[in-house]
């Protein structure tokens, strides 16, 4: 579903590498985690699949359901399914979280030539999603993120996926600012939307995650490109060891 | 000492210079340069449409110029002025509403009485380049309250000055929102007095600028008497090669004790050759006051873009949600069906200019 093959990239108008040979498979229907040390490039990751500006390709190719995702628009790439759950996710001043998502999810529908959802569609929808999340409905009518806990946002980002039903699910550190509970009610969320047509990559730093969110593989990402990889118990062994034994 | 230069064909036509880039106060608003000789109403009377509640009534009247340039040319070209009395104690849920501002010059006065309550929508706008000269003076009795908004869109090659004296004896309220679309050259004034003590006066605007257009939004509030409560947000956005001029002023005298004074001017640059000019300025001379002032410029926040975008909105769509979030905060308070029109206009501009 998505086949990463010796991606290379840079930041700072290319004054420094960041991903260096990067390959990686990830058939439909599976999760695989990738975990590393902090500075490794696991957030650069995450931001080159979405195309943000300022990280540049230099090398290599993403194949992403049969098609060159390096070619299109960051939007483009949404429309297509793919959804990054942002290891700090952004304040949208002034704009109601109802009202970005709905704007979202038709801008989605209607890239896909789909019809557009109705007000109470929508409206029912998020209501269900919220309350399972455990999300107040009163979050919802403020503006995005603003003033949210670094735990809120995280739970907001698990609404917006759930909201968009993404075909690839990108999560960077979603577990970071989440207490057992509310990682409880996160992964109950992710879990549900496991399924042989969607694929997931989930980044980590701790393996904790992986106990409810248990993946089908795990790759240890050092310095740009991935050292190791092995099934869930490689987790383990990386939480018990470190990533020392990785260093350059 | 810079000589003046020789009047300009439409300064010999006016019989008088124009505002001008040397004189500090217009010095980034330069009508002299800008009024060609030819402008329709240039030098004729503009005949403003007024729509009343049936109890209200217009008169025509002579009044005394103004000690101001414009108003002295306003003076001189606009035949009678225009008058309307409101009565103490009035009230209405009627409007009245002020068009036909297109061209040429009028003085306009509406006098207040006491406690008497009105909502003035004003609608400056022209379809054909041409100069405008508008003098609007309001007179507020004790406890009167005037609820003012004022929109507007002129001709790209257009010039308007419109030009507000609000006089507030005690207790009056005056709730003011402007928004402003441009034109060539173009400059809405506001200038506010407290006469009575306890003034409660928001005077809030936003402008949205486009092509070469050009808005300043200058005001001066002078404040002599004890307890006014001040409010003031202006938001700018500029694209293209367009000029916004914030220019701001709160004058606190000396027996205006607790005066309590916010001024924010906020500005979006959504392109590299647009101009913002802004000035923000306190001068006080009470000591037991509260004035803050703020002024900041900006450009769109390209995280946040990318956050829109990786949610699938495009780029356009994002630009013009941000910036409308931006905008919007300034008629948050606006009674809704008038907030609904600003909206809507705003809406229509941000989907051509984002
Ligand atoms: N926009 C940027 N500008 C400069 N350096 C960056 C930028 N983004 C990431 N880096 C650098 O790239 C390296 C990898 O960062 P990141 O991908 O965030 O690592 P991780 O998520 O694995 O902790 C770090 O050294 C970081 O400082
Ligand atoms: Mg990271």
């Amino acid at each position: 579903m998505l086949k990463i093959n010796n991606l290379t990239a840079t930041v700072n108008e290319g004054a420094m590498t960041i991903l260096n040979g990067l390959s990686l498979d990830i058939p439909a229907g599976e999760v695989h985690a990738i975990m590393g040390p902090n500075g490794a490039g696991k957030s650069t990751l995450s931001y080159v699949l979405t195309g943000r500006d300022g990280y540049d390709v230099t090398g290599g190719s993403v194949e992403y359901m049969g098609k060159n995702l390096l070619d299109m628009e960051p939007e483009e790439r949404a429309a297509a399914g793919l959804f990054l759950s942002f290891q700090y996710p952004l304040e949208i001043p002034g704009v109601p979280t109802m009202t970005f998502l709905r704007t979202a999810v038709n801008a989605q529908l209607k890239a896909r030539g789909a019809e557009e959802l109705s007000a109470p569609e929508f409206l029912k929808k998020a209501r269900k999603i919220a309350a399972d999340l455990k999300i107040k409905p009163d979050m919802l009518k403020r503006p995005l993120n603003v003033g949210f806990s670094g735990g809120e946002k995280k739970r907001m980002e698990i609404f917006q996926m759930m909201m968009l039903e993404p075909k690839f699910i990108v999560m960077d550190e979603t577990d970071s600012g989440l207490d057992v509970d509310a990682m409880r009610i996160v992964a109950d969320g992710v879990n549900a939307l496991r399924s042989p047509d969607r694929g997931m990559l989930v980044i980590t730093h701790y393996q904790r995650l992986l106990d409810y969110i248990v993946p089908d593989k795990v790759h240890v990402l050092v310095a740009g490109r991935i050292a190791e990889s092995g099934d869930a118990d490689l987790a383990k062994k990386l939480e018990a060891e470190g990533y020392d034994a990785y260093a350059a | 000492m810079p000589t003046q230069p020789n009047l300009t064909e439409a300064e010999t036509r006016l019989g008088g210079a124009l505002p001008h880039r040397r004189v500090e106060a217009w010095k980034w608003t330069d009508v002299r340069n800008s009024v060609k000789e030819t402008a329709s109403g240039l030098v004729s009377a503009c005949e403003p449409v007024f729509e009343l509640p049936s109890d209200l009534s217009v008169n025509r009247a002579v009044n005394t110029a103004k000690d101001h340039a414009m108003g002295t040319l306003a003076h001189n070209f606009s035949g009678e002025s225009y008058l309307i009395d409101v009565p103490a104690g009035y009230q209405s849920i009627d409007v009245v509403r002020l068009s036909g501002l297109s061209a040429g010059h009028a003085r306009i006065f509406i006098k207040l009485g006491k406690s008497a309550e009105l909502t003035v929508i004003e609608d400056h706008r022209s379809d054909e380049a041409g100069f405008v000269n508008i003098e609007v003076n309001y007179d507020l009795g004790e406890g009167a309250s005037l609820t003012r908004t004022m929109t507007h869109r002129d001709h790209a090659q257009s010039t308007r000055i419109v030009t507000s004296q609000i006089n507030a004896w005690a207790s009056a309220k005056v709730i003011q929102h402007a928004l402003s679309f441009g034109g060539g050259l173009s400059r809405l004034e506001t200038n506010v007095a407290a006469l009575g003590e306890g003034l409660n006066a928001q005077i809030h605007g936003a402008y949205l600028l486009n092509d070469q257009r050009h808005t300043d939004m200058t005001s001066y509030i002078d404040l002599g008497a004890p307890d006014g409560v001040i409010r003031q947000t202006v938001k700018g956005v500029v694209t293209d090669k367009a000029r916004g001029v914030f220019q701001g002023k709160f004058h606190v005298r000396r027996p205006a004790q607790h005066t309590d004074a916010e001024m924010r001017h906020d500005a979006l640059m959504l392109s590299d050759t647009s101009e913002i000019r802004a000035k923000p300025e306190l001068e006080i001379y009470a000591d037991d006051v509260e004035c803050a002032h703020g002024n900041t410029l900006g450009a769109l926040d390209e995280s946040a873009l990318f956050y829109m975008r990786q949610r699938g909105i495009p780029l356009k769509e994002a630009r013009a949600l941000l910036t409308e979030a931006f905008v919007a905060e300034v008629f948050d308070d606006l009674a809704e069906d008038r907030r609904d029109d600003f909206m809507t206009d705003i809406r229509t501009w941000l989907e051509a200019n984002s």
